[in-house]
C-alpha cells in the first residue's frame, strides 16, 4: 500500500466488516446517543447547556463528560448522539473555522460554522450520528441553531435535542420568555438540563452551562451538581497477597555499569 | 417523501404485536446462616422513559418466604398474584404456610406450564427452610431452579453477581496466611453489602436507581435481630406470633 | 429492483410532513405554507420557515426531508447567485426552476424533495413551477404539494377562478393551507405567506389561534339540544 493515503474517512475495512456483520459478528456499540443539550437566546446572548452522562447502551460510561466544545472564542456547541462523531466534526469545524478567520481577518460568525457543519452532515448523508446545538456571539448578534444528523438546521429562540430534548423543551415551552436577564436564562437552562438529567434515562449526573456575550464567553462547568455519589457502606480494600499468582520472577531494570580506562583516542 | 405518492412496497411489511417488553430493574438475594436478605431497587423503566419511581418488585408471600420478580413487570405482578393465590389455598387445605422448599417447586412448575408462552419473569425466592436456615431459590423464566447462597438478577445482573461472588463467596481472593474466610457472613455485612450492590449498580446502569426495597426474614429466635436494632428506615411485617419475622428497609437511590 | 422505493426516509431523519402552495395571479405570485417540520411524531420546529428565498423575486415552498430540500435551495441560491453575476441581471423563473429540476432529477435515488418554484420575472411576469419527487418539471396556475395536499385537491379544483387579484389569491392560499392543516397530522403550526411582485416580497403571517375556522363538527355535537328542538327532531331510539 502507498504511505499516500486520500484524505477523509478510511473505508478499506467496510467489506470485511460486512462480511462479518453477515456472520452473525455485531458491531463494537458507540458511546451515548442519550443526552439533553438545550441553548437558549436572552437580552445579550446566548445560554448553552448539557448534562455530563455518557452512556454505553444501559451501561453509563463517563460520569462527567463534557459535552459543550469549543469552536472559536465566541462561538460553542453542544453535540448529542454518537460521542467520537460529535467530538471530531466539532473539532473539524473549529480548525477550519480558526484558518477562515485568519485568512478573512474578521471576526468569525455563527451561521460560518452553521453552514460548514451542515454542509459536512449533508455529504454524510447521516452516518456521522452527530445532532448539534451551536450558538453564539458575532458582529451580527446573538445566534443559535440546532443541526441534525443529516444536515438538516433550525434556527430559534430556545432548542432542544438529544433523548432528554423533550423534557427539556417543556421546559421551555412553559417558561420561556423573550428578553430574559442572564441570571434568569441560566436558571431557565438549568431547569432545562435539570428536567433531562431526571426524567431520561440517556441524561445524567451534572450540569454544564456556557453563557456567552459579547463581552466574552464564560464556561460555566458543573453548575449545579445534583447528583453527588454517596457514600458507601463498607471499605473494599484488598489485603496485599490476596491476588493469587503462578510463579514470581523478579527482574532487576538498573544497568550497572562498570567504567574501565582505556588509551585514550588519538586525536590528532 | 413518503406522504407524497403511493406506490406499493416491493416486499410485503410483517408487522407482529410483541406481547413482552423490558422493564429495568434489578434483584438480588442473600441467604445467611439463619437469615436470608431480599433486596430489589423500585425503578420501573420502558426505553429511555421512567414509568414510576415506585413499583415494588419484592413481596412477603409468608412469614418465611419473601419473592422478587424482575423483567417485564406485567407478567411479574400476575405471576405473584397467582402464586399467592395458590399458597392460601394451601393454607385453606392444610391450616398452616407452604415451607419454602414447597414454594420453590410450585414456583418450578407455575412456569413450567406456560413453557410456550412464558412468564418474562426472573424469580428470586429468599426465606427461611424448615431447618431454620437462610434459602435463597433462583429461577429462570421457564422453571429451571437451584438453591443457592446468593444470586442477583435483571439489568444489572452482570455488575452485581461478580461483586457478589467475590464478597460472599470470596472468589479471587486468597485468606492471609494460616487464616481461612468466614463460613457466614452477619447480618449487618450482608445488609451492607446489599446497599453498595444497588448504590454501585445505580452509578453505572441507567435503568437502576430511585428506591431500594430490602426485605429480611430472621428465623425463629435468631439472635441476628441485634444488627437490626439500629437501622434507619425499617420496619416490621411480620404476622404470626412465635415464628419467623419479616422486616423490610427502604432506602432512597439516585434518581438521575 | 422494479421501481423507486419513495419511502426512503432515513430512520430519525427530520421531515417537512408539510402543506404548501403557490398560486400566480395577475401581477404575481402568492405562495405559502404551514410552519410544522418532524421527526417521527415530534414536532422539532413549530415555526419553520419553508418558504425559502433563492433570488430577489423568486422562492421555493419545500416539501419532503429537511436535510435534502435545504441542500438542493442553498445549491440553487448559490448558482443563481453566479448566474447573476455572469449575465448582469436577475434570473427567470423558469431558470431557476430548471436549476431545481436538475438536481432532483439526477440525484432522484438520494433526494426525498418535492419543491414548488414560484416568483417574478420581465420576461413571463408571474410563474408558478411545481416540481414533484422524481424531478420533474411542470408549469401551473397554481400548485400544491406535501402530505396535506391531498385532502384539498378537491377544494382548489372547485374554488380556483383565473383573474383573481391579490386578496382574492392570498385568502385562497389562506383558506386551502388551513383547510390541510386541519386534516393532515404531520402538518400545523402557523401560515405563512409571501406575495411577489414586481414592486418586492411582501410576508403575511397567520397565527396558529387566528387561521380560517370552518365546519368543526361543534354546531351539530356541541348544540345537539337546540337543533333538536328548533327542528322538531327526535335523538335516536338506543335500545335499553
Amino acid at each position: 500500500m502507498s504511505v499516500y493515503r486520500s484524505p477523509g474517512f478510511d473505508f478499506s475495512n467496510s467489506t470485511r466488516n460486512n462480511f462479518l456483520l453477515n456472520k452473525g459478528v455485531p458491531l463494537p456499540k458507540a458511546t451515548s446517543t442519550g443526552t439533553t443539550i438545550v441553548g437558549c437566546v436572552f437580552k445579550d446572548g446566548i445560554v448553552l447547556g448539557a448534562d455530563t452522562r455518557a452512556t454505553e447502551g444501559p451501561i453509563v460510561a463517563d460520569k462527567n463528560c463534557e459535552k459543550i466544545h469549543f469552536i472559536t472564542e465566541g462561538i460553542r456547541c453542544c453535540g448529542a448522539g454518537t460521542a467520537a462523531d460529535t467530538e471530531f466534526t466539532t473539532a473539524l469545524i473549529s480548525s477550519n473555522m480558526e484558518l477562515h478567520a485568519l485568512q478573512s481577518g474578521r471576526k468569525p460568525r455563527v451561521v460560518t460554522a452553521m453552514t460548514m457543519l451542515k454542509q459536512t452532515l449533508f455529504r454524510y448523508q447521516g452516518h456521522i450520528g452527530a445532532a448539534l446545538v451551536l450558538g453564539g456571539v458575532d458582529p451580527t448578534g446573538p445566534q443559535l441553531f440546532t443541526i441534525h444528523p443529516h444536515g438538516s438546521t433550525d434556527k430559534l429562540p430556545y432548542v432542544t435535542m438529544g433523548s432528554g430534548s423533550l423534557a427539556a423543551m417543556a421546559v421551555f415551552e412553559s417558561k420561556w420568555s423573550a428578553n430574559m436577564e442572564r441570571q434568569e436564562a441560566l436558571d431557565l437552562v438549568i431547569l432545562a438540563i435539570s428536567a433531562g438529567i431526571f426524567n431520561d434515562l440517556g441524561s445524567g449526573s451534572n450540569v454544564d452551562a456556557c453563557i456567552i456575550t459579547a463581552d466574552g464567553t464564560e464556561m460555566l462547568r458543573n453548575v449545579d451538581m445534583p447528583n453527588q455519589r454517596v457514600q458507601k457502606e463498607r471499605d473494599y480494600k484488598f489485603r496485599r497477597g490476596t491476588t493469587a499468582w503462578t510463579k514470581e520472577d523478579v527482574r532487576k531494570f538498573v544497568v550497572e555499569e562498570t567504567v574501565t580506562s582505556t588509551d585514550e583516542m588519538d586525536t590528532s | 417523501m413518503a406522504d407524497m405518492v403511493s406506490i406499493p412496497h416491493s416486499q410485503p411489511q410483517q408487522h407482529q404485536f410483541n406481547p413482552y417488553t423490558e422493564n429495568g430493574g434489578t434483584i438480588l438475594a442473600i441467604a445467611g446462616a439463619d437469615f436470608s436478605v431480599i433486596a430489589g431497587d423500585t425503578r420501573q423503566s420502558e426505553g429511555y422513559s421512567i414509568q414510576t419511581r415506585y413499583a415494588p418488585k419484592v413481596f412477603r408471600l409468608t412469614d418465611k418466604a419473601v419473592l422478587a420478580v424482575n423483567g417485564f413487570a406485567a407478567d411479574g405482578n400476575m405471576f405473584v398474584k397467582k402464586v399467592r393465590q395458590r399458597l392460601e389455598w394451601y393454607r385453606h387445605a392444610h391450616a398452616k404456610d407452604m415451607p419454602i422448599r414447597a414454594i420453590a417447586r410450585l414456583i418450578q412448575t407455575m412456569l413450567y406450564s406456560r413453557r410456550f408462552f412464558p412468564y418474562y419473569v426472573y424469580n428470586i425466592l429468599g426465606g427461611i427452610e424448615e431447618d431454620g436456615t437462610g434459602a435463597v431459590y433462583s429461577f429462570d423464566p421457564v422453571g429451571s431452579y437451584e438453591r443457592e447462597a446468593c444470586r442477583a438478577a435483571g439489568a444489572a445482573q452482570s455488575l452485581v453477581q461478580p461483586f457478589l461472588d467475590n464478597q460472599i463467596y470470596f472468589k479471587n481472593q486468597t485468606p492471609a496466611p494460616g487464616t481461612s474466610f468466614p463460613g457466614h457472613l452477619s447480618l449487618s455485612t450482608v445488609l451492607s453489602l446489599v446497599i453498595d450492590s444497588f448504590t454501585s449498580a445505580t452509578e453505572r446502569h441507567i435503568e437502576v436507581g430511585d428506591g431500594l426495597e430490602m426485605y429480611i426474614v430472621l428465623a425463629k429466635n435468631s439472635p441476628s435481630i441485634q444488627s437490626l436494632r439500629d437501622i434507619r428506615g425499617m420496619s416490621e411485617l411480620t404476622a404470626t406470633e412465635d415464628g419467623e419475622r419479616v422486616f423490610v428497609v427502604r432506602r432512597d437511590l439516585k434518581k438521575d | 429492483m422494479d421501481h423507486i422505493d419513495f419511502n426512503r426516509l432515513k430512520t430519525g431523519e427530520v421531515n417537512l410532513g408539510t402543506s404548501i402552495m403557490a398560486v400566480q395571479f395577475q401581477n404575481g405570485v402568492v405562495i405559502g405554507a404551514d410552519s410544522r417540520t418532524t421527526t417521527g411524531s415530534y414536532i422539532a420546529n413549530r415555526v419553520t420557515d419553508k418558504l425559502t428565498h433563492v433570488h430577489d423575486r423568486i422562492y421555493c415552498c419545500r416539501s419532503g426531508s429537511a436535510a435534502d430540500t435545504q441542500a438542493v435551495a442553498d445549491a440553487v441560491h448559490y448558482q443563481l447567485q453566479m448566474y447573476t453575476q455572469m449575465s448582469g441581471g436577475p434570473p427567470p423563473v423558469h431558470t431557476a426552476a430548471a436549476l431545481f429540476q436538475r438536481i432532483c432529477y439526477e440525484n432522484k435515488d438520494g433526494l426525498s424533495a418535492g419543491i414548488i418554484v414560484a416568483g417574478w420575472d420581465k420576461e413571463a411576469g408571474p410563474s408558478v413551477y411545481n416540481i414533484p419527487l422524481g424531478g420533474g418539471l411542470f408549469r401551473q396556475p397554481w400548485a400544491i404539494g406535501g402530505s396535506g395536499s391531498t385532502y384539498v385537491y378537491g377544494y382548489c379544483d372547485a374554488t380556483y377562478k383565473e383573474g383573481w387579484g391579490r386578496d382574492e389569491t392570498v385568502d385562497f392560499v389562506k383558506n386551502t393551507l388551513a383547510l390541510a392543516m386541519s386534516r393532515d397530522g404531520s402538518s400545523g403550526g402557523v401560515i405563512r405567506m409571501c406575495v411577489i411582485t414586481e414592486e418586492g416580497v411582501e410576508r403575511l403571517f397567520v397565527p396558529g389561534n387566528e387561521l380560517p375556522k370552518f365546519w368543526e363538527g361543534a354546531e351539530v355535537l356541541g348544540h345537539a339540544k337546540k337543533i333538536n328542538q328548533a327542528e322538531g327532531l327526535a335523538p335516536m331510539v338506543v335500545e335499553a
